[in-house]
């Protein structure tokens, strides 16, 4: 078990890939707080997760509710080893129809809320933590449609780097993990129908070298080196999970 | 275990970040080849991985050699699931220096041991991989940064980022994987190699002072990344760089 005891939340850990991550944490031996918006999901997520894990409602781009989070982790536990920063999602838009409301909203929940989350836990985080921005591959990739998107994306790369670099007296890393295409329900969250999300599939894998998407099991086995010890002469620092996509 | 059952080459694996590697590997149940030139490290170091390992005395930098290498291995293991093209640093009598300085002589030594047997090693052993196999080569930090003396040397490991996403490219179809790991300073014997008796610390120290984590690395820090990208865990991994350096590359810590 290579987590074991240490203490994980986890923003956005009831589906895809912060549900992979959340479940192969625990099978790691880790105790972990999820938290996601619909309470549907959370409790879905908790019985499917098992094991040690709390789940709280909670929005990741509003700063009360990341408050809230750091509270509830706080009393519980008093400490946190891990921070996985992993809510996201993705709306396909042109620049010419960007609106300030898209804009904001992705940027709300991508940039500043990995941000003022990582700044309310890190008074929990001792020697030894692990910071795990989500990113994407997206952000070495010039997609048309996701401006705003790839934009907040590429700011966590640049948040880790900066944090790494600040954090260098105290024992904490800061890394990025970046994945390809995976068939989670944020692609489902892009096709309005059945044929549409097949089509999108469709058009994820051909452009992956590998030619197919990942499962999302494989970025957690990434998440799981980045947040053990096993990583601990990295910081500031980016894994790649992604077929392929960015760089052949 | 994680290399369960997997049959590893590991070239340098007689020394330094090498052994490191061969030494997780046999802990996450590998079984496979440490190769280097030198008898009596090959030795040493064998006796301590166990029964699942042998050494192949050989030179990377000899075609001849190479062959011999993984033909050996193949008669031995009946196959090769993963490659660790390690060997490296600094060439046996190469001078080390600036652009100004080295000329022809100590530039074939150098490029020979840390780009043409990367090449080899890895074209010689294709034909013996398995599909789906998996192929880590040894970068260094000095791929992205200026280091003194080292300019040709970072030359040689910034081509290697190029081959990972080259070669993984030609070999889509047998979806064999590559990948790089570039470590910033590791506490290994190569500096007794290249620095002169007596320097050796101040010159560790010199190098910690790039390393914004405030540490050499160990051998085992490389070691667990080889692991991750040797083994399936990495499996939707390939093209890519892993840098396990103390941040000496992306982070400009002031002092
Ligand atoms: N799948 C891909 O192809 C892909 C590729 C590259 C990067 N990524 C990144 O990977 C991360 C996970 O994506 P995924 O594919 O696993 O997506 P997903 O299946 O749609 O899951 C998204 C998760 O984030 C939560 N979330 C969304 N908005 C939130 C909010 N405002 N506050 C709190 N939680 C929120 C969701 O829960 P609620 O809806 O209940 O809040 C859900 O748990 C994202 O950062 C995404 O950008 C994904
Ligand atoms: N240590 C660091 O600070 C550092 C930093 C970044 C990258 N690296 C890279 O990490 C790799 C390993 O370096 P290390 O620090 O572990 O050095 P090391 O302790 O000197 O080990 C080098 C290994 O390569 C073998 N080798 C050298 N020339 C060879 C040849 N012609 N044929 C076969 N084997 C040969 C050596 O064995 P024999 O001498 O017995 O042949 C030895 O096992 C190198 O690629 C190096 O460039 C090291």
């Amino acid at each position: 078990m290579r987590l074991k005891n240490k203490i994980a939340v986890i923003s956005g850990g009831t589906s895809g890939i912060g549900l992979a991550i959340a479940k192969r944490f625990v099978e790691e031996g880790a105790e972990i707080f999820i938290f996601g918006r619909r309470k549907d999901a959370l409790d879905e997520a908790v019985r499917v997760i098992g094991g040690k894990v709390t789940a709280i409602q909670a929005d990741a781009s509003k700063l009360k509710d990341l408050d809230h989070v750091t509270d509830v982790v706080r009393k519980a536990k008093g400490k946190v080893d891990i921070l996985v920063s992993n809510a996201g999602f993705t709306e396909q838009v042109p620049l010419r129809e960007i609106t300030e409301d898209h804009y904001d909203r992705t940027f709300d929940l991508m940039a500043k809320g990995p941000l003022f989350l990582t700044q309310k836990m890190l008074p929990l985080m001792d020697s030894g933590g692990s910071i795990i921005l989500v990113s994407s591959a997206m952000h070495y990739m010039g997609l048309a449609n996701h401006s705003a998107y790839a934009g907040a994306k590429a700011a966590l790369r640049s948040f880790v780097r900066t944090w790494a670099a600040e954090f260098k007296g105290n024992g904490i890393r800061a890394n990025l993990l970046s994945p390809g295409p995976f068939p989670t329900a944020i692609m489902e969250a892009q096709a309005n129908t059945s044929e549409e999300l097949d089509a999108l599939q469709k058009y994820y894998a051909n452009f992956v070298p590998m030619l197919r998407l990942g499962r999302v099991e494989e970025a957690a086995a990434a998440a799981v080196f980045l947040a053990s010890d096993e990583s601990s002469f990295m910081t500031g620092s980016d894994v790649v999970v992604d077929g392929g996509i960015s760089s052949i | 275990m994680r290399l369960k059952n997997k049959v590893a080459v590991i070239t340098g694996g007689n020394s330094g970040i090498g052994f490191g590697i061969a030494k997780e590997f046999f802990l996450e149940g590998a079984q496979g080849v440490i190769v280097g030139r030198t008898q009596e490290t090959l030795d040493s170091s064998l006796a301590q991985l166990g029964d699942s390992f042998i050494a192949i005395k050989a030179d990377v930098t000899n075609q001849e050699d190479l062959d011999r290498v993984f033909k050996q291995t193949h008669e031995k293991f009946g196959k090769i699931d993963i490659v660790v093209a390690n060997a490296g640093g600094a060439a046996t009598e190469a001078k080390l220096g600036s652009v100004a300085e080295i000329g022809e002589a100590d530039y074939d030594k150098t490029m020979d041991l840390n780009l043409k047997s990367v090449y080899f090693t890895i074209h010689k052993a294709l034909p013996y991989m398995n599909d789906g196999g998996s192929v880590v080569m040894i970068g260094s930090n000095a791929a992205h940064i200026g280091l003194p003396a080292l300019s040709l040397y970072g030359g040689a490991k910034a081509a290697l980022i190029a081959w990972a996403r080259g070669f993984s490219l030609d070999l889509l179809e047998r979806k064999i994987r590559f990948n790089v790991v570039s470590p910033a300073a590791i506490d290994t014997p190569v500096f007794e190699k290249f620095v002169e008796p007596g320097q050796v610390e101040a010159v560790k120290k010199q190098l910690v002072q790039g390393i914004p984590m405030g540490r050499i690395g160990q051998p085992l820090d490389v070691a667990k990344a080889v692991v991750f990208l040797g083994s399936d865990e990495s499996s939707f991994v390939l093209g890519t760089e892993i840098l396990v350096d103390g941040g000496s590359v992306n982070l400009q810590p002031f002092k």
